[in-house]
């Protein structure tokens, strides 16, 4: 492929695929948002709302705690750099992942926990009993899902011989589609991790602040103004870019393979189209089922490695 | 999407749903998932049917669709209506113990499946691996779980696997077992289902770990 030959090419287009993203997150969330009312019956908020609460956010003032210390600043940025730094790690509209050369599979998911991690240190440190108990909530089921997403990104990985997430594109274009029992069930399994990940509805619910139930919300109950936003659209970017590895990984038709306009305009429309699908399939989920009690959460995410770790073992078979 | 892509899916989402069932304790979504699978099983024979125009197939699918999918699990739910019990409380085994059991299960099912000779690769060797794998699970289930109409889902389950077999890797079964077969379950279906009533009459609970209470 000739236009990642060179290495500046490779900055551009890793520039354009994150801003890309970043531009393109928000929309994703508001339009879970708007099909959920219509499922409820209601009208749901205009689908530029999410970019009007970003800008006013942006535009605040920061309040930030007076026992709160460097790592509670840093928290959000470094979550908001990590997500970023993620979308230039899987392909998009191309079947190359613009900084490929730096890692796959492995780096992709490190950059994920390096955030979390960063959010939930933040969190603990001001002190508050809200920040702690959303922490150690956020990792109890991050300590679950994340090997689950492992399983089921490697099932994908030893089907096409390659780690890098770019590769691993190119292989399954390469060799034709085919299909194996596996796919169906690593499927399954990661879908169920996009859900616990991105915090819908059977594992935690967005749009509410009740203190009995909420985890992600909980963790960042004390961010205002500009810190509040960045943990948003960054949580918005995360999600964002677990459907479009889904897209990825097991429906890769009409990805782009050469950088032709009308390649790239095919692609696009495929690939707003499938993650569109997979967002409908979201706000199905989050509207037929009922939220799980927190200590049944970890039963959910089990079933969900349960069902990687047998995708990856029907492989051998 | 070709052919034996489509039987492989449809095969493959049986086992997530045999799956599923092992990891759910709400009665109605067991049944719900049951329905699902008993239509994919619908698909498979409605695919083999066209494909290889074995067109006694067309029955089979209708016959399955009819009964597995739809008046089995509308009785079912109609004597969970009735009554009043939702949730399997208590198993034998917890859920993530049995989902465990299920994975080394699947992986035994798969296994055997290697060893059927050479001619029964690719797609027949998925769909002896799925059928193996649900078996297993469905006795499994049978033996770990105490409400009477999930040891009713894990028995459909097994009768499934064993239709998936004899639809997609046999050539086939003549009408006249196929009916038979089918008035088999309709018949055990009810009989179950007047007896699940027996024994909440009895009990007040059905628990068939209590059943064991009538040793004189």
């Amino acid at each position: 492929m000739s236009f990642v030959g060179v290495d500046g090419l490779r900055a551009v287009f890793a520039i354009l695929q994150a801003a890309g993203m970043l531009a393109a997150a928000p929309l994703l969330k508001a339009v879970i948002k708007k099909m959920k009312a219509r499922l409820q019956n209601r009208q749901g908020p205009p689908l530029l709302q999410v970019y009007y609460d970003l800008a006013k956010l942006l535009h605040k003032e920061p309040v930030r705690s007076e026992t709160a210390s460097w790592v509670y600043v840093a928290g959000p940025r470094v979550y908001f750099a990590a997500a970023i730094a993620a979308t230039t790690l899987v392909p998009v509209l191309m079947a190359t992942a613009p900084l490929e050369a730096a890692g796959g599979i492995l780096l992709l998911v490190g950059t994920l926990a390096l955030g979390r991690f960063a959010l939930a240190t933040a969190a603990l440190d001001t002190g508050s009993a809200f920040g702690g108990m959303g922490a150690s909530r956020d990792m109890t089921i991050a300590a679950l899902a994340e090997p689950a997403l492992m399983l089921g990104l490697f099932t994908s990985a030893l089907a096409a011989g390659s780690l890098n997430l770019g590769g691993l594109v190119r292989s399954v274009l390469h060799n034709g589609v085919t299909f194996h029992p596996s796919d169906l069930l690593a499927f399954a399994g990661l879908f169920i991790i996009v859900i616990a990940e991105t915090g819908r509805i059977p594992v935690d619910n967005p749009a509410t602040h009740l203190e009995l139930t909420m985890i992600h919300e909980a963790m960042v109950l004390e961010y205002a103004g500009p810190d509040l936003a960045l943990v948003e659209w960054a949580s918005a970017v995360k999600e964002l870019l677990y459907l479009t590895l889904l897209a990825d990984l097991f429906m890769p038709t009409g990805i782009g393979t050469s950088t032709a306009p009308g390649a790239i305009a095919v692609a696009f429309v495929a690939w707003a189209g499938k993650v569109f699908l997979l967002a409908v399939a979201v706000t199905v989920a989050e509207s037929t089922n009922a939220k799980l009690r927190l200590f049944r959460v970890p039963e959910l995410v089990s079933i969900s490695l349960g069902l990687a770790f047998l995708a990856l073992a029907i492989r051998f078979l | 999407m070709v052919t034996s892509d489509l039987l492989i899916l449809c095969a493959a989402g049986m086992l997530v749903s045999a799956y599923l069932m092992v990891g759910q304790k709400a009665l109605f979504t067991a049944i719900r998932l049951y329905s699902v699978q008993s239509l994919l099983l619908g698909i498979v024979a409605v695919t083999m049917a066209v494909s290889e125009s074995r067109h006694e197939l067309f029955a089979t699918a209708a016959i399955t669709v009819i009964l597995k999918a739809i008046v089995i699990p509308w009785f079912l739910m109609r004597v969970i209506d009735r009554i009043g019990i939702h949730r399997e409380i208590e198993p034998f085994l917890n859920v993530p113990a049995s989902l465990l059991v299920c994975v080394g299960l699947t992986v035994v099912g798969y296994r055997v499946s290697t060893g059927f000779p050479v001619g029964a690769r690719n797609v027949s060797h998925h769909l002896i691996g799925v059928a193996l794998s649900m078996v297993l699970i469905g006795l499994f289930l049978m033996v770990t779980r105490k409400k009477a109409i999930t040891q009713i889902l894990a028995l459909l389950t097994v009768e499934n696997a064993v239709f998936l077999v004899a639809v997609g890797v046999t050539t086939g079964m003549p009408l006249v077992v196929e009916l038979g077969i089918a008035f088999d379950v309709i018949l055990a279906v009810l009989v179950l289902g007047i007896l699940v009533h027996r024994i909440v009459d009895r009990f007040e609970s059905m628990d068939v770990s209590r059943l064991s209470k009538l040793k004189g």
